[in-house]
């Protein structure tokens, strides 16, 4: 009897041996061959997520097929613009208006009750009804219009394509450009490697020029006379990564810079004085390759981020 | 003695070997004359006066394998799996989509502090990538194909910190165009296909744009 136990546990092991070396040999899937010149990005990302003092809110989506652009006006309404469209949300995210635009919008600027949108190569003016005002010439040749901003009667654009700040009257007349390279100036000129380049006019009422190529942010008087610049390159949180970032930025009400990049995707401050201050989102809270993180502060501070990923104006508030 | 029948017998194999030989001599004049190939294969073309020049195998092929470099994800594989060592599969640079950066995601290590040439602070493992100063603060990036391996690990720095201009391709002067390509069976991402051979290369952002340089030591050049 206990020979025939010994007999019927040795076969049944030897089946599953057997079933083992079958399924081994014939069924398991090989192993993943490992990349000698794996360049790990990952490790570049890797932020210890409870470092950021701001929390994400719901975000919400506008119904139109790409996004490219964000601003909020005084009251905390918040103008979106994209391919063929622009919609204006309360400060809950529901719609209140949208209306068509000719062509893709690259930027929008509310203020003085009318809208700015820049559409590739030109400007068009709306009311808040959706009526178009006006529309302004080509400003120049290869135009690639990507950041409108507005300071009393000056209308300042920068133009990626022939990396430019241009400014205009109200009325669209040209005034003069700005940050054209001049040595006897210390003027450095712009560096635009993609079609990524923002402007905004800071608390003293002057402008400030983000310069992607040279990782800084340029500050000019209205006439384009350079006072001085600030920024430095490098993957580390304190610096600006890749070739040319950042890509946007936004002022917040005490005049600190709120800053976007791609490659590393990451929404900081820093000072009015450009010192590093602090992580509003981390990389893995972005799309891996997302690029052209508009932002927008609205008047309660809190922090807008159009995620052309994901379709959404994401909103980040304060812990 | 030799029967009527042996000698018929004979006389049948002596002509086939005859009309055998015949043919064989008549398909190698042939050959050295120059006839026009008509085999899936590259062959032999030879001039009148005897010299013979190896034609690249995509010449005498209506398709040939292709990488899109919209789908190719860098793993490295087209570096392993090529029966060519090194690869035929290279890094190409579309200069029109270049940024001409100084700090090239494509060139330099992450972690790199000051931006010059040091092989320290090279990307690429075989310093494949030459880097030239332009005007401030403008740098050209060049490929030295006789050093590239095609392990893809610039094209994935350049695509994520900058324009994504480095881009990996079959060259088909070096590409054997095996009818089973080793890399295609490997490929995770299916990035490779068949396309004609009138218009060989996929190059992102400029569609069917054909890149010369197909003969060796000849410059690349849109």
């Amino acid at each position: 009897m206990k020979s025939k136990i010994v007999i019927f546990v040795a076969i049944v092991m030897l089946i599953a041996i057997m079933g083992y070396m079958a399924w081994d040999l014939f069924l398991s899937a090989p192993p993943e061959a490992k990349n000698p010149w794996e360049y790990k990005l990952s490790d570049l990302k890797r932020v210890d997520s409870s470092i950021p003092n701001y929390i994400e809110m719901k975000p919400f989506k506008p119904e139109m097929e790409e996004v490219h652009g964000v601003d909020v006006d005084m009251s905390g309404t918040i103008y979106v613009v994209g391919k063929n469209r622009v919609e204006i949300f309360s400060r809950d995210g529901n719609l209140k208006n949208s209306f068509p635009i000719s062509g893709i919008g690259t930027c929008i600027t509310m203020r003085n009750q009318l809208i700015y949108v820049g559409i590739l190569d030109h400007i068009e003016l709306f009311n808040i009804s959706g009526d178009r005002i006006k529309r302004w010439k080509r400003t120049a040749p290869g135009s690639v219009i990507t950041s409108i901003a507005v300071n009393g009667n000056d209308v300042f654009l920068a133009d990626a394509g022939n990396k430019m700040v241009y400014r205009y009257t109200a009325e669209g007349k040209l005034l003069n450009r700005i940050g054209q390279k001049d040595t006897v100036q210390n003027i450095p000129g712009f560096v635009i490697p993609s079609p990524y380049f923002d402007l905004a006019i800071g608390k003293d009422r002057t402008l400030w020029v983000v310069n992607p190529g040279r990782h800084s942010f340029e500050h000019y008087t209205m006439e384009g006379h350079l006072l001085n610049s600030w920024g430095s390159a490098s993957n580390s949180t304190a610096d600006f990564c890749g070739c040319c970032n950042p890509t946007n930025f936004t002022l917040l009400n005490d005049g600190s810079f709120v800053t976007s990049e791609k490659g590393i995707e990451r929404i900081k401050i820093y000072s009015n004085e450009g010192v590093y201050r602090e992580l509003v989102a981390t990389p893995e809270m972005f799309a891996e390759g997302v690029k052209g993180l508009d932002l927008a502060v609205d008047p309660q501070g809190r922090i807008l981020v159009l995620d052309p990923a994901k379709n959404q104006v994401r909103v980040f508030v304060r812990k | 003695m030799p029967t009527r029948r042996v000698f018929l017998q004979n006389l049948i194999r002596g002509g086939i070997l005859a009309g055998l030989g015949l043919l064989t001599g008549s398909l190698v004049f042939r050959s050295r004359k120059g006839g026009t190939c008509r085999l899936n294969i590259s062959c032999n073309v030879c001039s009148k006066n005897g010299s013979c020049t190896l034609v690249p195998a995509f010449e005498t092929r209506q398709f040939v394998w292709q990488l899109d470099p919209s789908k190719c994800i860098q793993c490295g594989r087209c570096a392993t799996e090529c029966v060519r060592t090194p690869s035929a599969v290279k890094c190409v640079h579309v200069y029109a989509m270049c940024g001409y950066c100084d700090l090239c995601g494509g060139y330099f290590k992450p972690d790199t502090k000051t931006l010059n040439t040091g092989a320290e602070n090279q990307l690429c493992p075989t310093s494949a990538i030459k880097r030239s100063f332009i005007e401030d603060p403008f740098f050209e990036y060049t490929i030295d194909e006789n050093l590239c391996i095609g392990c893809g690990k610039c094209v994935k720095g350049c695509g994520a910190f900058g324009n994504g201009s480095l881009q990996l391709q079959i060259r088909h002067h070096l590409c054997d165009n095996c009818n089973e390509c080793a890399i295609a069976r490997k490929c995770p991402a299916g990035a490779f296909s068949r396309i004609p051979a009138t218009s060989p290369y996929l190059l992102r952002g400029f569609g069917k744009q054909p890149l010369s340089g197909d003969k060796p030591g000849e410059p690349e050049s849109f």
